[in-house]
């Protein structure tokens, strides 16, 4: 019987290893080099043990602040934006008129483009000369920066927010009518005969019993938003200035065009913590009665 | 529902089919028009497609053509890489009772959700120490971060659904939990094995940061690719959307084949759709 006990764990062994291997790497490579001086233009290896400058060096030399904010803002006006847009739509869909099905499957398109293409794609219709938006927006009267959404700092973080949101919000909508559809008739149909209104009724009735869907969505999103790099990447790279540097590209820039391996190390273990932070308090918030 | 609220709910249902497709079209329209027209306002809907954007990309003298190759080599490398260890732990998480299940699980979605470019920049470094920099192999293994644990929890969701009476069925006709792993469980939970290596296929295809930061120009991917054409001497906009559109085709026709599994797998098992 010895062998009923570990299959499990023999089975879970190889994708564990692998994953641990994958992970433990890079988790001791940063912890090690954030306190070594390590700029790769320099040379191929570590240079001398430089103490806590690395982390000094991410807060006085690079945005690090700035990019912490702007990845907050994103992280939540993003998924605030996308779950309301996507829950009214899901609504939409529910009403199941003729030609919602078809309306459903094309409705994906988005989400299923590479974040980096959808970013070809709004960078196209930016354009400040020659975007079809501008042009558009120009017509109705609103008002338009002259170096376009995506070259202005008021307007670039937002910018990007609002492709992501594009991108996501068919997400949120189809997966929402899934757990529309998994509400059972009996609940509505009991608060109908109650004289519940449709707006009470979607408030005490649906909003509840999709909550658990909701909370896993929110936080898949929230940590893919707090991610963002392949967006930001393409539109704006962070500019103009630092005006829409998210974490990630701040580490991309310090790692990958600067070569300073030593800050980028010790930037990846505050941003280790600071996702750990978060995912452990919503974590705590949301599953505290374990509905998953 | 009364006739007028018809009217409305397709109105608003039209105005978000536009909003969500437009700019794919719009898009696609692009990679078949005239370089020189790409910034023509006010916008041509009707014009004389090119397909020169096309034949510049993938033809001649068609830099883009061996990129896709390598979005193909690399995405499948990652699926098929994946496959057995996500298989057996799916299994093991679906059969057995076994302490810290949920810790487990919890486990692999911090690793779906955690930042990958954290990761990345140790990889750079360590592929270009045993000699893997720029090879399709550095790809293919560090996206095993994503590729495993999604599959894990896909494919999971997949096995639940076998029924444990077949299994049991089989054990006491004398097979082992091996040959009932294969003859059972690997044949009822093929369409989910197969839907399950498609989304993984998806995503790689989809990825930039890994290849980004760890192909060479010969073994970089199409997306990738792509990006090389917002050139210091100009945007090339006809060689982007030529070479973009092809990148999306086959994430869009893997979508609209997996119908009603798109929901299961873009929530990793967890919403049944």
């Amino acid at each position: 019987m010895k062998l009923r006990i570990r299959l499990p764990y023999l089975l879970l062994a190889p994708s564990v290893i692998v994953l641990l291997a994958l992970i433990l790497y890079p988790l001791a490579f940063a912890l090690r080099n954030s306190f070594w001086f390590w700029n790769l233009q320099m040379g191929p290896a570590p240079l001398y043990y430089s103490g806590l400058d690395n982390y000094r060096m991410v807060f006085q030399v690079t945005p690090f602040g700035v990019a912490l904010k702007n990845t907050l803002l994103l992280g939540f006006l993003g998924t605030f934006a996308q779950f309301w847009f996507g829950m009214g739509i899901a609504l939409l869909l529910h009403t199941h008129l003729r030609g919602m099905g078809l309306m459903r499957a094309l409705l994906i398109m988005p989400t299923t483009l590479a974040p980096v293409v959808a970013g070809f794609l709004f960078r196209y219709l930016l354009e400040p000369k020659g975007g079809l938006l501008p042009w558009m927006l120009t017509g109705i009267g609103f008002p338009v920066p002259p170096q376009g959404f995506l070259g202005n700092a008021n307007t670039a973080l937002f910018s990007i927010g609002a492709v992501d949101t594009w991108q996501w919000t068919p997400f949120f909508a189809i997966v929402l009518y899934a757990g529309l559809l998994s509400i059972s008739e009996e609940v509505k149909e009991a608060a109908q005969v109650d004289g519940a209104s449709a707006w009470r009724m979607f408030w005490s009735i649906t909003l509840p019993l999709l909550r658990p869907i909701a909370a896993f969505l929110v936080m898949i999103r929230f940590m893919q938003l707090f991610n963002s790099f392949d967006l930001v990447f393409v539109l704006t790279s962070g500019g103009p200035g630092v005006s829409s540097r998210t974490l990630s590209f701040n580490l991309y820039r310090e790692g990958l065009v600067n070569y300073n391996i030593g800050a980028t190390a010790a930037m990846t273990w505050l941003v280790v913590i600071i996702v750990s932070v978060i995912i452990n308090l919503y974590l705590f918030f949301i599953y505290r009665k374990r509905e998953w | 529902m009364q006739r007028r609220q018809k009217v409305i709910v397709y109105a608003l249902m039209t105005l978000v089919m536009i909003f969500f497709l437009g700019p794919i079209l719009w898009f696609i329209l692009l990679a078949f028009r005239h370089p020189s027209e790409a910034y023509t306002l006010p916008p041509q809907l009707i014009f004389e497609p090119y397909l020169g954007n096309f034949g510049d990309t993938f033809v001649d003298p068609g830099n883009n053509a061996p990129q896709l190759l390598s979005s193909v080599i690399v995405s499948s490398g990652a699926t098929l890489l994946s496959l057995p260890f996500a298989l057996a732990s799916a299994y093991a998480l679906s059969r057995f009772a076994m302490r810290g299940k949920e810790f487990i699980m919890n486990w692999y979605i911090s690793l779906l959700i955690a930042p990958p470019i954290v990761f990345v920049i140790p990889y750079f470094i360590l592929m270009s120490r045993i000699g893997w920099a720029g090879s399709y192999q550095a790809m293919i293994v560090t996206l095993q971060t994503l590729a495993i644990p999604f599959s894990v929890w896909l494919l999971k969701s997949f096995m639940d659904e076998v029924p444990l009476d077949l299994e049991e069925a089989a054990w006491v006709d004398g097979a082992n939990r091996f040959a009932a792993f294969f003859r059972i469980i690997i044949p009822l939970a093929l369409p989910g094995i197969i839907v399950t290596s498609m989304f993984t296929f998806v995503f790689s295809w989809n990825n930039v940061i890994f290849p980004l930061a760890l192909s060479k120009q010969s073994t970089t991917t199409l997306p990738v690719g792509a990006i090389s054409f917002f050139a210091s001497t100009g945007v090339y906009w006809g060689h982007i959307a030529a070479t973009a559109v092809v990148a999306m085709l086959p994430p869009m026709i893997i979508f609209l084949l997996l119908g009603r599994y798109v929901v299961r797998g873009l929530t990793f098992g967890a919403v049944k759709g």
